[in-house]
């Protein structure tokens, strides 16, 4: 019948498919080859989830926003400076309010001007509970904040005013120290209400569904796909500062995707992970970024009374060695973590010291590797609870480096520990976080990030009766340490920091729960690349950078 | 004819409101909730968003809020990509993956069945050997090897194709090529045996005899009727190469649908999940419908009826 004829038309499709791939080799130059031009050309291992600073999450959306935005704070490195803002704000009142002052030259994107309306709508728009903003509860000390996220009160009773066109007034229940730092989260940014509200549902699912008052403009993004770019906004009102005149992205997944790329010259910084960083170990282009994200297990002292004995914590902390573990198992060039609070993110108000640093000179004993003490305090523990042996079952994820992760630690507590017997259950992410919320668990490793550059964004989760203090463990000292840095000490910079010294010690010292490592990105960055400065919230500031 | 399609039509509908109730209460008992932040959000936080997305509301309301939504091709809103219609999502990113799926599909195919029949013509030579070898090597060594290795080798070290990114059709070569290997080599296996057998049949001993050559034996005769199996397998195989691959599509950094579903399981993005999983179903019972028509036209002996008997 037809038959020949169908044969006959895939033979032409095909050998017309193969000419094509020979013709396609041809063909194949680099899309974006720049050397002299000022293109930073960057990768991000995922999607751009959103443009709208209410509802985003995610680092990369959240990089995303900084570039295109300016709140009133911008980070530099480690330091904060004036953005919108005139001036970093004191606050008044025992630190409840907080006057500041706009620049009067900020303009949105499109032109219109930056005005103090537009923070009081961005504002008010997250605490709405119909944005369903996943972070609203950073606007928890805003005065009546929990009340508007509980559908209690309406929006526009938000403390945050605009006294003129140019002046803000927040109003917070109580002083937080850290306040500014906090304001440099997207959530906190302006929001122009005439843009919103024409976008309505699409606000923040495309480029131009997207407005912005930053330094980059985002080009090219149309909400699903996998590359866009940030292009030099003219209508910033530091545009002379910014010497880039385009900061391309593409997601890229696969790490050795990412190396090839890198080596071949397509690209200008990628994050390694795995093998290919511990192959890139000791190349020059080799920049390890901290991420203010400690890992730690939790030891549940309502499924296993056990655990409340503080030898046998001492002791599960005691028999890890971090050190191999971070180069023999994870091998990304992560940090030892001595304490649940990361390096990197809050320093003393006087001496300048960083607070996980200036911990660990007096409680790094307890994490050491020491597989004779360890022995000898789990032994003492056994004998002061009445029991033989303990059996338990380790809790984590099922991805590849949670699993090696856990397995790693399974052997080295079965094997320096005589007498505990580690069952491994290695879960969904999602179950993994459901059972440790509900305490389904007797040891859990888990991972916590920072939400704004302070060390109580940890030692707050492990206070008495505390929602994420999975495993329950408790100590009254540890909380009048914590509860003194927010009421009596609160203005007080130099005390605050030693509340929070002695907590961190506190909880170090008893394994409250146990620090295993403190995360850290492994970055190839080309040599080309100048003055590239990476924030205490993880993220990349690229108003300074430039190509040479 | 006729009669016998629209059947099988009403049928498919039937089978994918089976498909979406059994999946749509399967997917309900996942643990966790849709939100990327879950791990930071207090019980009654959770509550007010479940209440602001009508996750709060009883089971088989949701259900019904759904199937209703469905018939009217509303398909919801992702949670990964925040507020982006599911609909939207998967246009968006089906092409990459239908580009690459069916030119692997072509390149799998063909060579294949090419492999087969020359395996088969000169059965039990070394080039039947080589042939089994390649087909074995092609279905044991998983394709994301093949990509590391043309990757490296093809893009990175001798710069012929690009090593990744979506820019162009050259960038579509590699990853076709990498995940052409299984079909290529399912083809020629099946393609073989079935070739074998109908070479001892008597009617190619008659073509034979009357004096055609061995290849022209082939070609007249033989083929046609050794592609019945092949054509069995191509259907579902064209809807699993062009629904994504989740691990070609890492690799070589394309904006394809493959990795969205794993995804949305493991985020529980629940529209998403709904989406694609009747996306695929409805994908795989009209290839099976199309193979089935495809039988008649290959062989006339097969003849569709509404009673489904073969003559």
């Amino acid at each position: 019948m037809k038959f020949s004829k169908v044969v006959g038309a895939g033979l032409v499709i095909a050998a017309s498919a193969f000419l094509l791939v020979a013709c396609g080799s041809g063909s194949s130059s680099s899309s974006s080859s720049s050397s002299d031009s000022q293109t930073f050309r960057r990768m991000e291992s995922d999607t751009l989830q959103t443009m709208d600073p209410s509802t985003n999450t995610d680092a990369i959306s959240g990089q995303a926003l900084i570039d295109t935005m300016d709140g009133f704070y911008r980070y530099n490195g480690k330091k904060l400076q004036p953005a919108i803002a005139t001036s970093i704000a004191k606050p008044t009142n025992d630190g409840k309010t907080y006057t500041i002052k706009l620049r009067k030259n900020a303009k949105w994107s499109n032109g219109d001007p930056v005005t103090a309306q537009d923070f009081v709508y961005g504002w008010q728009r997250t605490v709405n509970p119909k944005t369903a903003a996943q972070y609203a509860y950073l606007f928890d000390s805003v005065e009546n904040a929990k009340d508007i996220i509980a559908g209690k009160k309406a929006p526009d009773t938000l403390g945050i005013k605009a006294t003129d066109k140019n002046t803000i007034q927040i109003t917070l229940t109580e002083a937080v120290p850290y306040f500014n730092g906090l304001m440099t989260n997207p959530a906190f940014f302006p929001q122009n209400q005439k843009f919103v509200e024409k976008a309505g549902k699409n606000y923040g699912t495309q480029a131009k569904y997207a407005l912005g008052n930053g330094p980059f403009v985002l080009k090219g993004w149309t909400g699903t796909n996998n590359s866009w770019s940030e292009t030099k906004n003219k209508n910033y009102w530091n545009a002379k500062a910014v010497k880039l005149d385009k900061v391309a992205v593409q997601v890229i997944k696969d790490p050795s995707t990412a190396l090839n790329l890198f080596q071949s010259n397509k690209i200008d910084d990628v994050a390694l992970s795995g093998e290919s960083a511990q192959q890139m170990k000791n190349d020059p282009a080799f920049t390890p970024r901290k991420q203010s994200t400690t890992f730690y297990t939790q030891l549940n002292q309502k499924t296993i009374p056990a655990f409340k004995n503080t030898k046998i914590r001492q002791a599960i902390s005691m028999a890890v060695n971090r050190k191999e573990l971070i180069n023999k198992v994870l091998g990304n060039g992560s940090l030892i973590a001595n304490n649940v609070t990361p390096q990197g993110i809050m320093s003393n108000p006087s001496t300048g010291q960083d607070f996980a640093k200036a911990a660990a000179t007096k409680d790094s004993e307890y994490t050491a590797y020491n597989p004779k003490k360890a022995k000898q305090l789990f032994q003492e523990g056994l004998q002061e609870v009445g029991i033989k042996e303990l059996d338990v079952t380790l809790l984590g994820d099922d991805t590849d480096g949670g699993k090696k992760m856990n397995e790693y630690l399974q052997s080295t507590w079965q094997q320096n520990l005589p007498g505990m017997k580690v069952t491994l259950s290695n879960v969904p992410f999602k179950t993994r976080l459901t059972r440790s919320t509900n305490g389904q668990f007797d040891m859990v490793t888990s991972a916590w990030g920072a939400d704004y550059p302070d060390a109580i964004s940890f030692l707050d989760l492990f206070t008495t009766g505390n929602s994420y203090n999975n495993g329950s463990w408790s100590n009254s000292d540890y909380d009048a340490k914590i509860a003194a840095s927010k009421t009596t000490d609160v203005l007080d910079p130099q005390k605050r920091w030693n509340d929070l010294q002695d907590a961190q010690q506190i909880i170090t010292q008893e394994q409250g729960v146990v620090p295993l490592y403190q995360r850290v990105e492994a970055h190839l960055v080309n040599k080309k690349v100048k003055n590239l400065q990476y924030s205490p919230a993880n993220n990349y500031n690229f108003v300074t950078a430039y190509i040479k | 004819m006729t009669k016998y399609i629209l059947k099988r039509i009403a049928w498919i509908f039937i089978t994918l409101w089976i498909v979406a109730t059994i999946t749509f209460f399967l997917m309900k008992l996942l643990p966790g909730t849709p939100y990327t932040n879950q791990a930071k959000l207090s019980a009654d936080q959770i509550r007010i968003m479940n209440d602001q997305y009508g996750l709060n509301k009883p089971l088989i309301t949701q259900y019904w809020v759904y199937i209703v939504g469905l018939l009217h091709g509303d398909l919801g809103t992702s949670f990964q990509f925040n507020n982006q219609p599911v609909t939207y999502l998967i246009s968006n990113r089906i092409g990459p993956s239908m580009q690459i799926g069916a030119q692997a599909m072509i390149i799998g195919t063909f060579l294949g069945i090419l492999l087969g029949a020359i395996a088969a013509v000169k059965q039990r030579t070394w080039v039947d050997s080589v042939a089994t070898f390649f087909a074995i090597v092609g279905r044991s060594i998983p394709n994301f090897v093949f990509a590391v290795i043309l990757q490296f080798f093809l893009a990175f070290k001798l710069k012929i194709f690009p090593i990744a990114l979506w820019d162009g059709f050259s960038s579509s070569i590699l990853p076709s090529i990498a995940l052409a290997m299984a079909p290529l080599a399912d083809t020629a296996r099946f393609m073989r045996t079935e070739m074998v057998d109908v070479l001892s049949s008597d009617y190619i001993e008659l073509a034979r005899s009357k004096g055609l050559s061995s290849w022209q034996t082939v070609a007249k005769h033989a083929l046609r009727n050794s592609l019945i199996p092949v054509v069995t397998i191509i259907g579902p195989m064209a809807v699993a190469l062009m629904t994504g691959s989740m691990v070609i599509e890492n690799i070589f950094s394309i904006p394809g649908i493959g990795e969205q579903f794993v995804k949305s399981i493991l985020t529980n993005d629940y529209p998403t999940i709904m989406g694609l999983t009747i996306l695929y179903s409805a994908a795989l019972l009209v290839i099976y419908l199309v193979v089935d028509i495809l039988y008649g036209i290959i062989d006339p002996r097969i003849r569709l009826s509404t009673t489904g008997g073969k003559e």
